[in-house]
This record gives structure tokens, C-alpha cells and sequence, in this order.
């Protein structure tokens, strides 16, 4: 039985895994250009970037996911709960990753900016080739706390009936009884994914950090 | 700004007779009969009336009846799983066509949505520890204990708005089988739930018996229907007659609602 179990529980990890990876490059895109947007926008564009992460880190994940797929989608945009409920975490994540990308690009410092402007680099160039590269690998140890809590955060789509490792685990609960096992079989892929991503990045930020980087 | 404000007017002008025109030509009966498929919503967490069995079939009470219903509309049944909260919300928004997930007629709910002919009548009933030393004789007594409930049920609505619970005595959980759970490890005192799942729950989990049953807050079931569709609940009535008069839903009944 603990076998059907696994099985049957691990069936709902693609789903997991295809919102995830919309959500989170949908997260990093949006993000990015919000952190830009605060960072080098003026005064007034920095403020409203600064509403922006507020308002979507105020918002539960599940109520932008209703208004998403219930309210919206059908009337503007036709989507299927599966995009409605990525697009939502995404756009609840960009402002999170926003708020991390904020702090790198703050992190690199704004003398470096003076200085590629004193050697003749537009503020374009300055942020394209000096500041960007530097503040994304500084990035890369915060943003894989965000990825683990993306991907467990993709349980909430089983709310628009997406049928993902979580929902897959309350049926086995609810029909066996036995929501130890169930729901241990649920942590378990989790664990196994969060695991695997995390070492992928740490790996990524040894593999890219640079020689002469502080600490 | 000012060009932002000009296109966005503008996607919502042209996006205004896109979606009127989309719906009107159409009845949602033809429609489901033209694709073949009747989407479904249920919340499979719910046995003997919905659930997955060990293979992750859904099966139950619920399930083998609307497959059946569709067959006699000539169409496939394609089941959606959501939360039982969602279930109404996904009906009136039109994500499913309709919905059967042991749904009792309210008022309330009656404002959104219609609901077919019902399909089987319910009763409730209050399930306790095997060690439970209080005395629950009639419905009104269980005011005094710890009471656990699945969120929007019939039974929640009960408690809430007929019986008036004080708030720190009720306990709302997302599924029936959490709060029975909390009731065997004594969290709570007593759980309300529709009679026929909690005997299935007390059988299943073990050391829970039943102490009352009647009907208080459920009553008849019905199919949920989107608001105002009399074409598809006519038809749906109809086969829901048939299968009555074949015994169709008696023989369900004695294959999941008995022991």
C-alpha cells in the first residue's frame, strides 16, 4: 500500500514542477524590472514600484488566485485554472523577488555607478555591464529561499482543482484514514525537491561567484 | 500616463463586445452536447458519496451517479477537484457546468446558483469518542460542548446561524476527516456531519460512535446548477426522474450509503 501511495502522490510533482517553473521565471522577470524601477526610476516611478510590493506581499496568494480565475479570467482573458493560478504566484512572487533584487543592486553600491559613468558609460550601459551582473550572483543565496517557497506555494492552485502533490495527499487522507503516510509521502517529494534545487543554485553561486568577492 | 490610461480604455472597449458576443448564441446545453463533455465539479475528499479509491479512480455515491446522468445525456463526464468552498464559486463563475458534491439546498446558497430535483435525502448526525460521558438527548445540548465542522457545509450554517454556537466552541476544518481526527484524539467533544459519511468515518477511524441522527440542517441533495439555466436543469431532472423510477438510485444507495 505504501507503494500505491507513493506512486499516486508523486503523479501530482509534474504538476508542481510546470507551475513552479512558470511562476518563478514570471516572478524573477516582473521582479527585476520593479527592482530597476525602484532603484534607477526617480522618485515618482520608485514609489509606485514601492505600492506594487507592498500591496502583493500584503495580498494572500489565494485571494489574487480567485480573482484571477474567478472574476477576471473569462471576462478579459480567457485562462485555465492551471495558468491563472501560475500567473497569480508569479505575480505574488515577483514582489518578493523584487525586494531581494532591490537589496543586491543596493549591495554593489552606487559608487560604482559614478565611477562607470565617470569613464563614459551611459546609465543604461552602467547598469547592463558593471551593476547588474555583480547584483544577480549576490542575488542567488536569497533567491533560493524564494524558489523553495514558490514550489511549496504551488499547493494553493489545487483551490482553482489543479491536482497537485498536496490535494493528491488530502484524497489518499481522506479515503484511507491514514494521513500520516499520506501527508509523509507528500513531505518527502517536497523535501526531495527542495533539496535538489537548492544544491543546484548553491552550486550555481560557487560556480559563478567571482575571484575577488568580499566574504 | 496619459497614453496608459488611452490604451487601457481601449482594451476594455474592445474586450466589452468580445465577451458579450461570445456567450450569447449558444445555450450551455448545446454547447456541452457539441463537445462531448460535461465539466464537473466535486470535492473528492468526501466518502461514501466522493472520493478517490487506492488507485486514484474517483468513486462514490456522487461520482456514479452523474456518470450516469451523463451517459444519458450522451455526453463524458469530466470530473473537476476542488475544494468544497470553491465548488459554488466555480458553478456561478460558469469554470464547470454544474456540481455534485452531497450538496444540501439553502437559501443562501440558493441566491447564486439553482439546484436540480434532489437526488437522495440526507440526515445528520453528531459523532463522539466511545469515551464521551456527556448527554447529548436532543440536538440543542451539543451548544454546551467543543463542536468540530467542515467549512460551508449545511451543518456549518446550522451550528453558526440556527443553533448560534458561541464562536470559541466551534471548530471549522477545511475536511471532514481532519475534524474527526481532532475528535478521536479529543481536541474536540462532538463533530456534525451529514449521517451517512460520519458512520463511514466512525467505521473507518475506530473508537467514534454515533449519538443522535435526524434531520436538522440537510435534509434533500441536489445537483448545483448555474443560476437561471432551465434548459440544462429540465434535462437533468429529467434523467434524475428515470433513474428514480428504474431504482437506479435506490441500488446506489444499498452499494455505498449501507454497510
Amino acid at each position: 500500500m505504501v507503494i500505491q501511495f507513493f506512486t499516486y502522490i508523486l503523479q501530482g510533482t509534474s504538476v508542481t514542477l510546470a507551475v513552479t517553473l512558470v511562476a518563478l521565471p514570471l516572478g524573477l522577470i516582473l521582479g527585476l524590472a520593479f527592482a530597476l524601477l525602484y532603484n534607477y526610476g526617480g522618485l515618482w516611478v520608485s514609489r509606485l514600484a514601492a505600492v506594487y510590493s507592498l500591496a502583493m506581499r500584503g495580498v494572500p496568494p489565494v485571494a489574487l488566485l480567485f480573482v484571477l480565475y474567478f472574476l477576471l479570467s473569462g471576462r478579459l482573458v480567457n485562462l485555465s485554472p492551471f495558468w491563472a493560478g501560475s500567473i497569480s504566484l508569479g505575480i505574488i512572487s515577483s514582489a518578493y523577488q523584487m525586494e531581494i533584487l532591490r537589496g543586491a543592486l543596493q549591495a554593489v553600491g552606487e559608487s560604482q555607478m559614478i565611477a562607470a559613468r565617470a569613464i563614459g558609460m551611459s546609465r543604461f550601459q552602467a547598469i547592463r555591464y558593471i551593476i547588474l551582473p555583480q547584483a544577480i550572483r549576490l542575488a542567488i543565496p536569497p533567491w533560493s529561499n524564494e524558489a523553495s517557497i514558490v514550489l511549496k506555494d504551488s499547493s494553493l492552485v489545487y483551490a482553482l482543482g489543479v491536482p497537485e502533490i498536496l490535494r493528491r495527499a488530502q484524497q489518499l487522507s481522506a479515503t484511507t484514514q491514514q494521513p500520516f503516510l499520506a501527508f509523509g509521502a507528500a513531505a518527502l517529494i517536497y523535501f526531495i525537491l527542495v533539496f535538489l534545487a537548492n544544491r543546484g543554485l548553491d552550486l550555481l553561486a560557487e560556480k559563478t561567484k567571482l575571484p575577488n568577492a568580499a566574504a | 500616463m496619459k497614453t496608459i490610461i488611452r490604451f487601457l480604455a481601449f482594451l476594455v472597449l474592445i474586450s466589452l463586445p468580445l465577451s458579450g458576443c461570445r456567450e450569447a448564441p449558444q445555450s450551455r446545453l448545446e454547447r456541452i452536447k457539441q463537445a462531448g463533455v460535461i465539466k464537473v465539479g466535486t470535492s473528492a475528499d468526501y466518502p461514501p458519496f466522493e472520493y478517490v479509491d487506492e488507485s486514484g479512480n474517483k468513486v462514490g455515491f456522487d461520482i456514479e451517479l452523474m456518470e450516469e446522468i451523463g451517459k444519458r445525456l450522451g455526453v463524458k463526464v469530466e470530473w473537476v477537484d476542488m475544494p468544497f468552498d470553491s465548488l459554488i464559486a466555480g458553478v456561478q463563475e460558469g469554470k464547470i457546468d454544474c456540481s455534485i458534491s452531497a450538496f444540501n439546498y439553502t437559501e443562501e446558497r440558493d441566491k447564486v446558483v439553482d439546484f436540480s430535483d434532489p437526488y437522495y435525502t440526507a440526515e445528520d448526525a453528531f459523532l463522539v469518542a466511545e469515551t464521551f460521558t456527556g448527554t447529548i438527548t436532543q440536538p440543542e445540548d451539543v451548544a454546551q460542548y467543543k463542536v468540530g465542522v467542515q467549512s460551508g457545509t449545511t451543518q456549518d450554517d446550522w451550528l453558526t446561524n440556527v443553533l448560534k454556537m458561541p464562536e470559541q466552541n466551534l471548530f471549522r476544518y477545511d475536511r471532514a476527516d481532519q475534524a474527526a481526527l481532532d475528535l478521536k484524539s479529543g481536541r474536540i467533544e462532538v463533530m456534525m456531519a451529514d449521517a451517512i459519511p460520519a458512520k463511514a468515518l466512525a467505521q473507518k477511524i475506530g473508537g467514534l460512535k454515533i449519538v443522535y441522527t435526524g434531520v436538522l440542517s440537510s435534509g434533500p441533495m441536489n445537483i448545483v446548477l448555474p443560476e437561471g439555466d432551465t434548459e440544462l436543469a429540465a434535462a437533468i431532472n429529467d434523467i434524475l426522474k428515470q433513474l428514480k423510477q428504474e431504482g437506479f438510485i435506490d441500488q446506489l444507495a444499498q452499494k455505498y450509503l449501507t454497510e
